[in-house]
């Protein structure tokens, strides 16, 4: 075991030595990869973290929504539609909702007001995100100016600043009370967003949901698993766009890294040739050079990762924001919570560093091959 | 000892090109003596010695080292017993560039899996013995040519073989150096090595420590030396 472990430590160690000789081409191509596991990193770093927060948004989302259309539109619903629901058999319970968008010309940011079921707030106070909260400098007790639908001003005091899990969840939001969220939009008092229904039994939701339609043929049933669904169609969508664009780099480092591991350099072949002439075997020659491989496939790897964490979590992501983030560029910026799955850092490991050190050693084993007397007869 | 059975070695055989280099020579070599191996450029002299140190498999004959058939052992077990048995000291010494002359004595043990410290100090004591120990640290292509054949010699002497293998040793050397080499040789034949040289150089062949000179033309020998 003892010899084992020195027969390591001295082909590591001339297998650092031999880099370091050859620094240009070995740093150049640590740069290359670094940059590659970066790229790729971010994008499944990004994609990873948004996805876990669109699902905490949605764990305490209702079954159903129940939204009134109009002209294929989404229009508000009266307060006869929640005594309707209501008898429907199955269904356990239903209640308006009001929310909607207010956009700041002052930030260029659109907000989430919401008239909140279970945080009860007096007339004249908001309660808001951190988004909100960072972009307008405001604290608790500071007031912000809102304008009416009808272009008149009014003015909310902040008594408080939501902290939750995830700042996705509210990051822009207000929280507002009845009253005056009606009086900032001009809602009469009978009509609401849409409504939220719960059902008895989980699986029944889907012919609670045809009972719906049947009784108002002018409503439109979404359930959660539609939405589930819908948020991870667009995120695939989205990082399925720029792994397409990525795709182009990474064939071009392949041909590089093929280039580089395959095409074993004159001096290279020679070195090899020395190496078996003073009693080297080919399996101690594959293994420097599963060392090499390993030693810039890993450290390539590391270093991109670990850039890529704080590329996507601790910086504002400049380069995949607009595609990945799309409509978000409306929002008051909010910041990820880092969220890794192991599954994909193995992937990507897989992805890289094995198809790296392979490509290291077959080339080289070609050349370990040869009879060492060909040091003799050069 | 070292026993050659009709050996015969032909490259790129079946080709239109194939060559015979060693052609049907049967020799005994005796062990802890000089043997030189003479004759001009394409007698075979480098090739027998490439089939003598293992290094490569003769076509045709075996080759018997102390009563062991060596030829027909598979590549793991013949390269164990090259660099158990072998020191060679090539030609062009063949120092890896750009690694200390130190590093360069410690390369062909690092695969016996020896304590990195206890290899390092064998490495030193060697270098120390052929005077070049306060260039332990200096890159091998910073070596002169004289530096670098004693670094080539304590290369070939760091796992301790019994036959030391030199393929024209001189080539690059003056008649100073070449001297010097010749009473290094002295040296190890007096330390009990075996030690076989392939040379045309006359301050080899001629030199007063050689035992037996070997003459070879045309892949055949001339004449055995005895």
């Amino acid at each position: 075991m003892g010899n084992w472990f020195e027969r390591q430590r001295n082909i590591i160690d001339f297998t650092l030595s031999s880099l370091v000789r050859r620094k240009g081409k070995n740093l150049a191509l640590l740069l290359v990869y670094t940059l590659l596991v970066f790229l790729l990193a971010s994008v499944m770093f990004f994609t990873h973290a948004l996805r876990k927060e669109a699902s905490l948004v949605l764990q305490g989302a209702p079954e159903m929504v129940v939204q009134r259309m109009a002209a294929g539109r989404h229009e508000l619903v009266p307060r006869r539609y929640l005594g309707m629901i209501k008898g429907i058999k199955g269904v356990s319970g239903a209640r308006g909702r009001l929310w909607g968008y207010y956009f700041d010309p002052v930030m260029s940011a659109n907000y989430t007001m919401v008239v909140p079921e279970d945080h009860p707030l007096g007339a004249g106070s908001i309660s808001i995100g951190q988004g909100i909260s960072r972009s307008r400098l405001a604290r608790v007790g500071d007031f912000i100016p809102f304008r009416r639908y009808d272009g008149t001003p009014m003015v909310l005091t902040v008594r408080e600043v939501l902290t939750t899990g995830s700042e996705l969840v509210s990051s822009d939001l207000i929280l507002v009370s009845e009253g005056d969220f009606r009086k900032l939009f001009g809602m009469a008092p009978d009509l609401y967003t849409d409504i939220v229904l719960s059902v008895r039994n989980a699986k029944e939701v889907a012919t609670a949901a045809q009972k719906v339609q049947k009784l108002l043929p002018d409503t439109r049933p979404i359930m959660k698993s539609e939405i589930l669904r819908t948020y991870d169609t667009i995120f695939d969508w989205r990082s399925g766009i720029i792994v397409v664009i990525l795709s182009s780099a990474v064939l071009a480092f392949i041909i590089f890294a093929w280039d580089k591991a395959s095409g074993l350099s004159a001096e290279e072949r020679k070195e090899i040739g020395i190496l078996k002439a003073i009693g080297w075997e080919t399996s101690d020659v594959l293994l420097m050079k599963f060392w090499e491989g390993a030693a810039v496939s890993l450290s390539s790897f590391l270093a991109g990762v670990l850039f890529a964490y704080i590329h996507v979590f601790f910086t504002p992501v400049m380069l995949f924001e607009p595609v990945l983030k799309g409509w978000s560029t409306l929002y008051p910026s909010f910041k990820l919570v880092p969220f890794i799955s192991p599954y994909q850092v193995a992937m990507l490991f897989f992805l890289t560093v094995v198809p790296y050190t392979v490509a290291t050693i077959v080339p080289s084993w070609r050349a370990a091959t040869i009879d060492p007397d060909s040091v003799m007869r050069s | 000892m070292i026993e050659l059975r009709d050996i015969r070695k032909v490259f790129n055989e079946g080709k239109p090109h194939a060559l015979t280099a060693v052609d049907g020579v049967s020799l005994i070599l005796d062990a802890r003596a000089v043997t030189v191996l003479q004759g001009p450029s394409g007698s075979g002299k480098t090739t027998l010695l490439s089939l003598v140190g293992c290094m490569a498999r003769p076509t045709e004959g075996r080759i018997m080292l102390e009563d062991r058939e060596i030829t027909s052992l598979p590549e793991r077990f013949l390269t164990d017993v090259r660099r158990r048995t072998f020191g060679f000291i090539f030609q062009q010494f063949n120092l890896v560039k750009g690694i200390s002359a130190l590093e360069n004595v410690m390369l062909p043990a690092y695969p016996l899996g020896e304590r990195h410290a206890s290899l390092k100090k064998r490495a030193r004591g060697l270098l120390d013995l052929f005077g070049i120990l306060p260039r332990e640290s200096s890159r091998a292509e910073w070596l002169s040519g004289g530096e670098a054949q004693r670094t080539a010699i304590c290369r070939a002497l760091i796992n301790d073989p019994k036959i030391i293998i030199a393929d024209e040793p001189t080539a690059h050397l003056d008649t100073k150096l070449s001297r010097e080499f010749m009473d290094i040789v002295g040296r190890l034949k007096a330390e009990q090595k075996t030690v076989i040289i392939a040379s045309h150089d006359p301050l080899v062949y001629g030199s007063s420590v050689v035992d037996r000179v070997i003459t070879m033309r045309d892949g055949k020998i001339e004449a055995a030396g005895r």
